[in-house]
Order: C-alpha cells, then structure tokens, then sequence
C-alpha cells in the first residue's frame, strides 16, 4: 500500500473531520476504515449537537453543565476547549451545508437536552448524527480524499513507543497489508458490544483501543459506561433523548411519574446516569412491567408534532415494537450506550505513543468525566477530530519519510492466518454473548463488589477459551467470520480492563454507581484511572484531573 | 420453521451463483437480519453479508428480500413470511454481487460522485449563519434522509435499462444541492443533470419512492428538478423538449397529438435519424398507428380551466 503523511483510522464524524484538517494544511492523508464513511455509527447520533448560541449563554455556561454534568472528573481545560470551539463547529457545518432544523423566521432551533442548564442542542430533526455525517461526507467527496473502504486496521505499527503506520485486513480480497505513515489519528468509535444490550452497531468492537492497549498505550477511565435511559425494551434500539425533550415523560408500571423522585427539578431531563438508575431502581423494586422495562409516554405530543419532531423515533417504535407512539406508550429500557473512557489523551487529543493522537468517542480526553451529556458527543467528534486531524499534519511535516515494518506485517499475517486454519474451538457468538450476560449483570447500572468479580472471571474465562477459536470460513473475500473473530479480541481486552477499573474504584460517580460505595469521594477518588498491558496482566496508574474554572461541588438536579 | 432461501455466490468456490436453502425460526419480533446472523453465526460461517448498524440508519444491509429490496434489519421476518410463505434473500439488482450478498457499490458511489454532491457556494461565506427559513430548508426534506442504502437503485427499471443512468439515490442528492437555497451553482447543476442519464431519462416508474426506507422519495426529487430546469430556461435539451411538446399538444388539442410531439422532441433531424418510417409501419400493422389529430376536443374551455387550476396550486404551494 501506500505511504502517507497521516493515516486516519475509522471513517466516522471524528475521522472524516481528522482527515480534511489534515488535509487543509498540506498533508498527504488517508483514511482507512473496515466499512464505509456512510456505515460508520456516527449517523446513529439523534437528538443534537450542543453549543451555546443563544443570547444569555455562554461557553462557560456549556463547560459548567458539562463538567456538572461529569461529576467533576472531567479535565476542565478540555471542557473548555470543545465548549469555546462550539459556535465556530456549527458555523462551519451550517456553510458546509448541514440542513439545520430552522424556524419560520430562519432561525436555528434547538431544544433542551438532559443535564443543560439551557436548551442549547441544535438538530436537524431527529437524524442530525446523520446530516453531520453526510455533510463530512459530502465534504470527503469535494476534496477528492483517499478513503481505504473495508480495510480493517488489525494493529499498529510501533517502535520504541512511536507511531509507523498501521496493518490491516482488506475485507474485499482477504490480503493482509501495511500502510506506513509519519503520524496516526484513532478515530474507531465506540466499543459498547460487550455489553449483550447495547444500542451500539454490532461493528462497535472497540478495535482502535484494542489496537492502542496491544502497543502499549494507555486507556483511560474506562469504568465509566453510559447506559442510555430509553432504549427500545427487547432489540435496544436507541429512544433520543430529545424525545424528552420535547415533552415526552416517563411512568412506571402504576403510571406514577417516578422523576418527581429522582430529580425534582430537572425531572424526565435529568443526566443520562440517574435517569437510567431510577428506571432500574423502579423495575428491581417490582414497579416495571414483568421483563424489566418502564413506558416513555409521548402522546401529548400528537402524531403530527412526533412525525416532524421525531420522525426516526416513529419509525422505531412502529417498526420495531409495533407501537403507534401517538396512542400508546413506548416500551424502555435503560442500555449501554457510550463509553466515558477510551484511549488515553491529553488536552489536546496526542495520546501515549509518539506520533499518534486520538478523538471521538475511542478517546478519553476527558470532557465527559464519570458522564456524558447528551449532544456532546457529536460536537466532540468534530471539534477534536479536526483538532488533532491538525496536529498530526504539523507532526507529520517534521518526521522523515516512513519506513516499512516487515515484521509487524508478518505478524499480523500470522494471526490471519492462524485463525483461518483455526478447528474445532470455541464459538465466537457464544462467548461474545457469554461475555455481554456477564457485563451487563456485573459491571451495568448499579454495581457492587461481588457482581463485579463474578464479571472479571467470566471475561478471564472467556479470554482463555477465545485462545482457540473455530472461525468457521477460510474463504478470502468478505470473511466477516474472521473479521468477528478479530474483533472479539479488542472486546475482551477491554472488558477485561472496565470491569477491573470498575472494581478498584471504590466510590460512586457519574454512571459508576456502586451499592456498596453509594457516595462520591473527592478526597480519594478525585482521580482518572489509566490502565497498561504488562505482559497479560493489568497495571493501573492514576492521574489527577486537570480543575481550573468550577471547584467540585455536590452535584443535584 | 420457515424455509429461507439464501443467493449464495463465491468466484473462488465455483463462482456460478445458486440457492442455498435453511430451516430457520422466525417468531414474532426477529428481523430478516436476525435470521442472517443466525444462520452465519449457528448454521453457515461462509455466509457473506453486510450488517452495521442493526437501526435501519446507516444503509448496509439493503438487499432483495422477497423480490423487493428492503433493509434486512428492520423488515419483520415473519412479515415476509406471512405473506410469502417462506424467505428468499438475494443481493441487490443492478450491481455486481462479489460475494454471497454482498454487491460492489462502486458503480452506486460513483453515480453520486457525479452530480457534485457538496454544497457548492460562490464568494465569500456569511459571518454567521446562512439566512434561510424553514419553508426554504423544507424543500428538498424529500432527498435529505438517504442513507445510501442502494435500495432504490436496486429496483430502478430505468438504470436496469441502462446502467449509465444516474439514479435515483444520485439524482436524489443532486436535488438535496440543487433545490438549497444557499448553494450558488443551481443553473450548473440543472444544465449538467438535464444531459444524457439525468433527470431526464427517469421513467417515473415510482418504484424508488416505494422502495426507499427513509421515505425519501427520488423521483419526486426528478420531477422536480424537470420543472426546475425548464423554469430557469433550460429547454434546449431533449427531455424538456418532449416535455413541452407534450404540454403544447395538450393545451392545442386537449389530447396528446403524438406525431406532432415527437416531431417537435426530436426535431426533423431528430426523427431522420431514427427509423422513423419503420417504427410507423410497425405501428400500423399492430394496429397501435399513432392518431393524426385534425380536430381539437369538444371542450377545450375546461382542458384550460384544468390548467389554470393546476397552475394556481403549484404558484400557492410554492409560496409555501
């Protein structure tokens, strides 16, 4: 393959943003991606994209609600970075040609969100991941880039801690290739599929952190996972919150408004952690309907208000739960969502090897600390995207030209190949969904010490069975059996790592809410968890968070 | 158990396509795409397909299910059961299968490729943002929700009739830039979509419309762009031209008055360059000899009340 300056790995909102800074400053770029940009899990984004536009906000106002809203663990100087660059990132998509939802006078809509202090999520009707996505398609297209489709990056290539390049898997005709380059960007997206309900897409395998953990690199805070409040009760397909922020509200099996509980002022918007614990709360205290799952009640609202407000969530609840959302309720269930945590960065997107940077939601730089807010998640794909799309062009203009590695190519064929070979082992389905009970039970909405255990030896044990694994497919062209395979490899490294990160955190912050250790502990706990691969054991390091404009303070809603 | 009927396809095993046949379950709430993965997962490894997603929002899994291309991941198995009685699944029409069901969308990238599909705007960017109304944004809402899916395409009878047409998922986006208001290149983009395997060479067959499961509705998006281009003068093409010779027989006669149409489509030149005399005597001895219209209709007054009141409907709806 080619050499390039920049390498970008995963196509998605983050990825698409890297490459056309990268580009926009001189850089020879690629991006390499194991789908294709248009399949890539950032047009599953709903709601909005937050940014404090409105006259009486402010960017401070936006970094308080954020870091509020992270319980404090988010490094304060990042908050500022996205919330500061907001205004200038929708500009730029709205020039781009994004198709903002409007009003009749022309002005941008928007609409409160959970945890904000002020409505301050623009949109583009309920698809807004998917106007954003296609606009940094659209924008790909103009320029002409190098996109790598179905090339599935297995590892990098690192020495002496230092970025070469990447290896992968070329999905179309089953060769195993390297592409060398000066400098890379981590832009793989989410990693939720070791959770068995999850709205992630069943291609969020967490493969840029698996290939980060396997180089030696550092993740960060990864206990903290995001277990969206409304997902579809059964397929756990993904309610936008903006469905509650426009009015919907949710009940209990009694058809009590049970947010009066949890949160009296915020109510059906308050943060995603305590809107998923109190529905959890309500069904383990026998108040959900039998199957575990409370109603999303939306039809004061009318259909004509739900079909132009929300007309993806009117698909769902027709296509998937048979439910007419203007008559009846719509069946919801808390599921993973989002991971807080991810590769290791520093403010500004670089992460622990040399050369290399990361954004999206693979990267912890940490702006969402123990909890994401709703409609941050987009506008950090494109506000650190093209931040660090930018630093490693800069980074690249200075390095000598890359150099191959016939080595990291020879091993990477190796393992293709040994799974091809691979008989008789274990099924992969199996234990992914082994591994997804286990998570889920043990390291999900609430969690407490034994739980957790139980999880680490179920994902330790998984671990040692998926040394032999029967792929099943030795074909070359379009091996998805193959691709699972590695895949799964990525998920258990990682499980592995949240469930034990979640273990030696004895506190409760953010959606690491533990029964046993039900208070937050600034005096102890105040700190990001980084984990490293010694050999097949873990090390955990902690770093202190970075506070510079808001003191912790308790956080109520 | 219901019988599922698999197009399988492999060039290195083979390489000629046949039927593969499956028991599988298909209970209430499981989806084609479910059946797929289970199959791949339980029964068949080698059971190549695309999948992402699993929220009918990022388009890999179109393919023909039952004669008809669908997302696998949102149509109920059972559904198609019910009214079929068992399953067939099938690649996508109109592209390349390379494996199983798994098809080359190059040809559909580069279809989009073509038509330019950025914003494309002249001079200098507003400070903020651009100033556009919701009923100016509205317009094109038709094309904006495309996911890329390759449905419409896959049952487009007129790129089955020749594959250099565009397509509607292309001409779709074309409109998406060409009916937005802050895009300064709207004329351009009609004069280059109104050549050769542009909006006009649609056969408005709606089965774009139908198919897509967005609710994009492509060949709304042509017709559109028809009346976009004749309206910004752009009736020097053939398509606008057999569009108007339509109009004007119609208005003239009341009736389409086929020989003066396609005179005035294709010009005298036009019609000696086709086999004019054949096609004639081909008609009249099948009977289907076109009818040379002498008299207009007995009541051309509501032929024009009709166009009158089209006409006023299309002006109050565009004022939106």
């Amino acid at each position: 393959m080619p050499k390039h300056d920049v390498v970008v790995i995963g196509g998605g909102l983050a990825g698409a943003s890297a490459a056309l800074e990268a580009r926009a400053r001189g850089a020879d770029v690629a991006i390499v991606t194991k789908l294709h940009p248009a399949r890539s899990h950032s047009v599953a984004a709903m709601g909005g994209i937050n940014a404090a536009l409105e006259e009486g906000d402010s960017w401070e106002g936006h970094a308080f609600d954020t870091v509020k809203g992270s319980d404090y663990l988010a490094d304060q100087d990042a908050a500022e970075v996205m919330c500061k660059a907001a205004k200038e990132t929708i500009l730029r998509l709205d020039h781009w040609g994004t198709p903002f939802s409007r009003d009749e006078q022309g002005k941008m809509a928007h609409r409160p969100f959970g945890g904000m202090g002020m409505p301050r999520a623009y949109f583009a009707g309920d698809r807004t991941g998917l106007a954003l996505m296609q606009t940094s398609l659209e924008q790909l297209f103009r320029v002409n880039a190098t996109v790598y489709e179905e090339l599935m990056a297995i590892d990098l290539v690192v020495q002496d801690n230092r970025f070469h390049g990447v290896v992968a898997y070329d999905v179309k005709s089953g060769a195993v290739v390297e592409i060398p380059a000066k400098a890379g960007v981590m832009c793989t997206g989410p990693a939720g599929r070791m959770y068995s309900k999850t709205t992630n897409a069943l291609t969020c395998t967490g493969d840029g952190h698996g290939m980060v953990w396997r180089a030696g690199g550092a993740l960060k805070d990864m206990e903290f996972v995001q277990f969206h409040p409304t997902t579809l009760h059964g397929p756990n397909v993904l309610i936008t919150e903006a469905a509650r922020g426009d009015g919907g509200i949710l009940l209990n099996a009694r058809g009590e408004r049970f947010m009066t509980k949890y949160a009296p002022k915020l109510l059906d918007l308050a943060p995603r952690d305590i809107t998923s614990r109190a529905i959890q709360t309500e069904v383990n205290e026998g108040r959900g309907h039998p199957g575990g799952y409370v109603d999303l009640d939306l039809t004061m609202m009318g259909e004509a208000k739900i079909r132009e407000r929300l007309p993806e969530v009117w698909e769902f609840a027709e296509k998937f739960a048979g439910v007419n959302p203007a008559k009846e309720y719509v069946p919801i269930e808390p599921g993973q969502h989002y991971i807080m945590g991810g590769i290791a960065t520093d403010s500004q997107g670089a992460t622990t090897i040399q050369g290399l940077w990361a954004a999206g939601e693979c990267a912890c730089v940490s702006l969402h600390g123990a909890n994401r807010l709703g409609g941050n998640a987009l506008l950090e794909c494109l506000v650190y995207g093209k931040i660090t799309g930018g630093h490693a062009a800069d980074y690249a203009k200075k390095q000598p030209a890359p150099t191959s590695s016939p080595s990291a190519l020879q091993n990477a064929s190796r393992k293709v190949d040994a799974l091809l070979k691979a008989k008789g082992g274990a099924n992969v389905q199996r234990l992914k969904e082994e591994m997804g009970e286990a998570m889920a039970a043990g390291v999900g909405v609430f969690r407490e010490e034994d739980g957790m255990m139980r999880a680490l030896t179920s994902v330790r044990q998984v671990k040692k069975r998926a040394q032999a694994l029967a792929v099943g497919d030795s074909g070359k062209r379009f091996n998805y059996a193959l691709i699972e395979a590695l895949e799964m490899e990525n998920l258990i490294a990682l499980a592995e790592v949240i469930a034990y990160s979640a273990l030696l955190r004895k506190e409760s912050r953010g959606a690491h809410s533990r029964t046993d250790f039900p208070q937050r502990n600034d005096v102890e706990w105040l700190k990001h968890t980084l984990a490293w691969r010694r050999g097949e054991e873990i090390a955990i390091t902690y770093e202190p968070v970075r506070i510079t404009l808001f003191p912790p303070k308790e956080r109520t809603y | 158990m219901t019988k599922v009927r698999v197009r399988r396809y492999d060039p290195d095993r083979g390489g000629k396509p046949y039927f593969q046949s499956y028991e599988m379950d298909t209970p209430k709430g499981r989806t084609v795409l479910d059946v797929l993965r289970e199959i791949h997962h339980h029964e068949d490894a080698t059971l190549s397909f695309r999948c992402s997603c699993n929220s009918a929002i990022c388009g890999s899994c179109g393919m023909r299910i039952n004669g008809q291309a669908r997302l696998a991941c949102n149509t109920q198995a059972s559904a198609m059961v019910e009214e079929f009685g068992e399953l067939t699944i099938e690649p996508l029409g109109n592209l390349k299968p390379v494996k199983d069901l798994v098809v080359d969308m190059g040809p559909f990238w580069g279809s989009v490729m073509a038509v330019r599909p950025f914003l494309q705007h002249k001079g200098k960017e507003p400070a903020g943002l651009y100033p556009v109304t919701k009923a100016q944004m509205d317009f094109t809402k038709i094309a904006r929700d495309c996911i890329f899916c390759g449905s419409c395409l896959s049952d487009c009878t007129s790129r089955e009739a020749n594959p250099a047409f565009l397509g509607p998922a292309a001409l779709a986006k074309a409109f998406k830039f060409a009916g937005d208001p802050r895009d300064d290149t709207t004329k351009d983009r009609l004069l280059n979509y109104s050549k050769e395997n542009g909006i006009w060479d649609c056969d408005t067959c709606l089965y774009c419309n139908e198919v897509c499961p967005m609710g994009v509705k492509p060949m709304d998006a042509i017709l559109h762009m028809r009346e976009m281009a004749i309206g910004a003068g752009l009736v020097n093409t053939q398509g606008a031209k057999h569009a108007l010779a339509f109009h004007d027989t119609v208005m003239e006669w009341g009736k389409v008055n086929e020989a003066v149409t396609a005179k005035n489509s294709l010009g005298i030149g036009g019609l000696a360059t086709r086999n004019t005399v054949g096609i004639l005597a081909r008609g009249a001895m099948t009977g289907k000899r076109p009818a040379i219209l002498k008299e207009k209709l007995a009541g051309m007054a509501a032929v024009h009340r009709l166009r009158r009141s089209v006409e006023g409907e299309k002006r109050r709806r565009s004022r939106g």
